[in-house]
């Protein structure tokens, strides 16, 4: 009788594995919402205001961050995050990894669909991901470098195999490297697949008009896999509109007066009004983008000479610059690249805590050369920016260093840093990546495209090399704390100063929409209070 | 009249050639390398390499310009660097939007103008003269996005009921009403700009017909005065107004730039504004052939309609 139950039980679990490899193998999925204990009500229409307007939807070939508010929405990628940044499962299972850290095998979720009807599975992964690593113009090869070759073991199971061990790589799955098309969608759509994605995806909602310029239409998907933390199916919502509007006052207006229901683009200068607004809800977390001043370290400019930037970094006020410049105290103060939401983020580090303009004029007076004068790049076009620069060099000349304000077009500043010949400095941050390697290794690595203050420091490299091979986060911790240590004080590549803020603004009756570090919204999980 | 006019077509193609050739020029001498627009964040240098041939830079100047011209002349003016569109495409979606926009605002501002002008001249130097002038003149000082921004404040915090919404579009076929609601607040925007120049216009053009000899002999024949007015000076007087109309027809692209901004309107003074600073070379050709042609075709249009506002006007001379 005993082996009759046990043998039923065996073939009950076995049945369950089944079913559960049948039905879709992952765990985890949508995050970061819930619907606060009221019972979430399904329908109605959500209109989202963005700062400016997208460049391309596809994956490949985007370059823009804007570009990611409607990819969010219409595709899945292999892997997401949670508001806290934690990598979770999404199209596929969290990935196992060999011994040698060169070999990950995804289980994919066989549940799933493309917008067009055709069936999402190891073949497309694999036409995916060598579309994205192989193809001449496409914009990932960089993330995907790594890659060596992608191979499909069964239907429901890829293994991707890399040159060499890489830390990060599961996380650039996460964003474009890792979202998921149909093939036949993308081959059909040619040269005007960019701008006219339609059904390509198999996310939550499905792309229905594309106005450029005016709108984006999303309408639900009705068979998306995912479901909420109280086993809500999802997405809530029938309809998402997203809009660009430009002007900051123009885009609070629309929202105040309910055009528009959420934004994730305040001015600093509204952030009081929109607090104290009780028909809104503001939401504010830091960001994982930093914001810098890009000093040049080639020999024969002045700021080969490392103490003339320890010495500009000991004459900043952070504090100022964030609560009193225009930023209006949106953002945090920072002092390196690792943004609180990153693992490798040290509350303890704040070298530069409290501005001491005796030290800086003891450094520019230890080189001996007389009083430190150098131009700072600014972009032209916008005033706050400008504001922020005046601000800064205020702040300086308290310890005799003269900034001048040079305002160039963006393009022209970043041609200039790319081929390291900016004068002095440039005021340009970056817009952050969830694993610190993405804000780290290209800025400070000797000799890498990104590293656009021409530094080099053996031993950063050293240790940068360290941190893509190593799998234990203690240990890669460390060794990003220890790099950090040399190139923000010992021996700086940049002057850090802040983080973005990422920004969530709604009107009241909107519930489940959560702010998420990369500044991006989720509306699978929104719904409106009826 | 039809030898005139073919003339002046045939014209517009030297002119159009030059405009090409000064723009292709112009924008490349900018600084900046659109390449690393478009090559995203983080371009490594065989990316920013393949972008560059993918966007045909990487050829010279000249050859560039060769190609570009061999392709236009076929109606074929590429694609955007940003977005792939055809530039013929994105043109043609917006036209339509900015021409709604800018025959409101025309539309707007010539009403205003013809009724405000001529009580003006009829009543000159009276209050309501004086009121009307400075009302004008005090349009025409606010400068296009302080008065739009106005508009919207004002129609959003201030006057209840949110009659006209606060920017954006909806076509036409879509919603008549909607479309007519939005409408209102850009077309004043742009109107407001060109009131003042309309009004002025049709003020001065009026005193002086009402000096000519004829005003004085209807009058003296009995003629009631609105007839005299309507029927004899208006008409006259209206020659140097349609000229300055004709120009602000032509004008009506780069009035849209600023406007169409701040409204979120996708017209084509927006897809310029985004195509500049992002070094969008075909889109920045595109709209500056568009622009410059819809100026020659609106000033051949003024020429024409001379002949049939003053008979006396002919292009015989011309054709000879």
């Amino acid at each position: 009788m005993a082996r009759t139950i046990s043998r039923a039980l065996a073939l009950f679990a076995a049945l369950a594995i089944l079913l559960a490899a049948c039905t879709g193998t992952t765990s985890g999925g949508p995050s970061g919402s819930s619907a606060g204990g009221a019972k979430a009500a399904y329908g109605g229409s959500v209109t989202f205001a963005m700062n400016s307007d997208i460049s391309n939807m596809d994956p490949m070939l985007s370059g823009l961050f804007v570009d990611r508010h409607l990819m969010y929405a219409m595709y899945d990628s292999l892997v997401r995050v949670t508001p806290k940044g934690e990598i979770i499962p999404w199209l596929s299972a969290l990935p196992t990894v060999s011994a040698d850290g060169k070999s990950y095998t995804f289980k994919l979720r066989t549940d799933v669909k493309y917008h067009d009807g055709t069936t999402f599975d190891a073949e497309s992964v694999k036409w995916n991901l060598d579309r994205y690593r192989l193809t001449k113009e496409s914009l990932r090869l960089g993330e995907l470098a790594p890659v060596d070759s992608v191979t499909v073991v069964d239907p429901a199971t890829v293994r991707v195999d890399l040159k060499t061990p890489s830390a990060p790589f599961l996380s650039v799955l996460v964003d474009r490297s890792g979202m998921m098309l149909s093939r036949k969608t993308v081959e059909a759509g040619g040269a005007d697949f960019t701008r006219k994605a339609f059904n390509a995806g198999s996310g939550p909602f499905i792309l229905t008009e594309a106005v450029k310029d005016d709108h984006y239409t999303f309408k639900k998907n009705p068979d998306w896999w995912g479901k909420a933390a109280n086993g809500d199916k999802l997405p809530y919502l029938d309809t998402v509109i997203i809009k660009p509007i430009t002007d900051g006052d123009v885009r609070l207006t629309n929202v105040r007066t309910g055009q528009v229901q959420a934004t994730n683009a305040v001015t600093g200068k509204d952030v009081p009004t929109v607090k104290s607004d009780s028909t809104l809800v503001y939401q504010e977390i830091a960001g994982i983008g930093y914001n810098s001043l890009v000093p040049n370290r080639t020999a024969g400019f002045i700021f080969a000479e490392k103490r003339y930037i320890q010495a500009v970094d000991y004459a900043m006020d952070r504090d100022e610059l964030l609560n009193k410049g225009p930023a209006q105290g949106v953002g945090v103060v920072g002092y390196g690249p690792y943004a609180p939401s990153h693992f490798s983020y040290d509350p303890n580090f704040k070298p530069f805590a409290k501005p001491d303009i005796a030290k800086a004029k003891q450094l520019v007076a230890d080189v001996g050369k007389g009083p430190l004068t150098f131009e700072l790049l600014v972009s032209s076009g916008d005033a706050a920016t400008l504001q922020f620069a005046q601000l800064l060099q205020s702040q300086l000349a308290k310890a005799d260093i003269t900034m001048t304000i040079k305002t160039l077009l963006f393009n022209d500043i970043v041609t200039l840093q790319q081929k390291h010949q900016q004068s002095g400095m440039t005021l340009i941050g970056w817009s952050g990546r969830i694993d610190p390697d993405g804000n780290t290794y290209d800025f400070n690595y000797t000799g890498r495209p990104n590293n656009d203050s021409a530094y080099s420091n053996k031993d950063v490299d050293s240790l940068l090399d360290q941190t893509r091979t190593a799998t234990d986060p203690a240990k890669r911790k460390d060794l990003f704390q220890k790099a950090q240590q040399i190139f923000v004080v010992d021996d700086p590549s940049r002057i850090f100063y802040s983080f973005n803020a990422a920004q969530l603004l709604t009107a009241k009756a909107i519930q489940g929409f959560s702010v998420f570090p990369d500044q991006l919204p989720r509306f699978e999980t929104v719904w409106l209070q009826k | 009249m039809t030898t005139y006019i073919l003339r002046r077509l045939l014209l517009m193609i030297p002119v159009a050639f030059l405009v090409t050739i000064g723009i292709f020029i112009i924008i490349r001498i900018a600084p900046g390398d659109p390449v690393l627009t478009y090559a995203g964040e983080n371009p490594d240098p065989a990316t920013i390499a393949a972008v560059r041939a993918e966007l045909g830079l990487d050829q010279p100047v000249p050859v560039q310009y060769a190609a570009w011209l061999s392709r236009a002349v076929q109606g074929d003016l590429g694609r955007s660097f940003q977005t792939k569109q055809r530039v013929v495409e994105a043109i043609g979606e917006r036209l339509p939007v900015t021409f709604e926009l800018g025959a409101a605002a025309i539309l707007i501002s010539v009403t205003l103008a013809l009724i405000v002008g001529t009580i003006s001249a009829i009543k000159r130097n009276s209050a309501v003269d004086l009121l009307t002038t400075s009302v004008t003149l005090a349009g025409v000082s606010f400068p296009n996005f302080y008065l739009g921004l106005l508009l919207i404040l004002l129609f959003a915090y201030v006057i209840p009921g949110h009659i006209f919404p606060p920017g954006g579009w909806t076509p036409f076929s879509t919603d008549p009403g909607d479309n007519l609601r939005r409408l209102v607040l850009p077309a004043i925007t742009v109107a407001t700009a060109s009131l003042a120049v309309n009004l002025r216009q049709v003020r001065s053009s009026l005193l002086d017909v009402f000096g000519q000899d004829y005003v004085r002999t209807a009058r003296a024949k009995g003629l009631r005065e609105r007839a005299v007015v309507i029927r004899h000076a208006l008409k006259n007087a209206l020659i140097p107004v349609v000229t300055i109309i004709g120009i602000q027809i032509g004008a009506i692209i780069e009035g849209a730039i600023i406007t169409e901004t701040i409204f979120f309107i996708p017209g084509i003074g927006r897809l310029a504004v985004q195509a500049i600073p992002s070094q969008d070379y075909p889109i920045v050709q595109g709209v500056v052939l568009v622009s410059a042609l819809s100026f020659m075709v609106s000033t051949l249009a003024v020429d024409i309609l001379y002949a049939f506002l003053d008979p006396r006007i002919s292009f015989a001379a011309a054709e000879a």
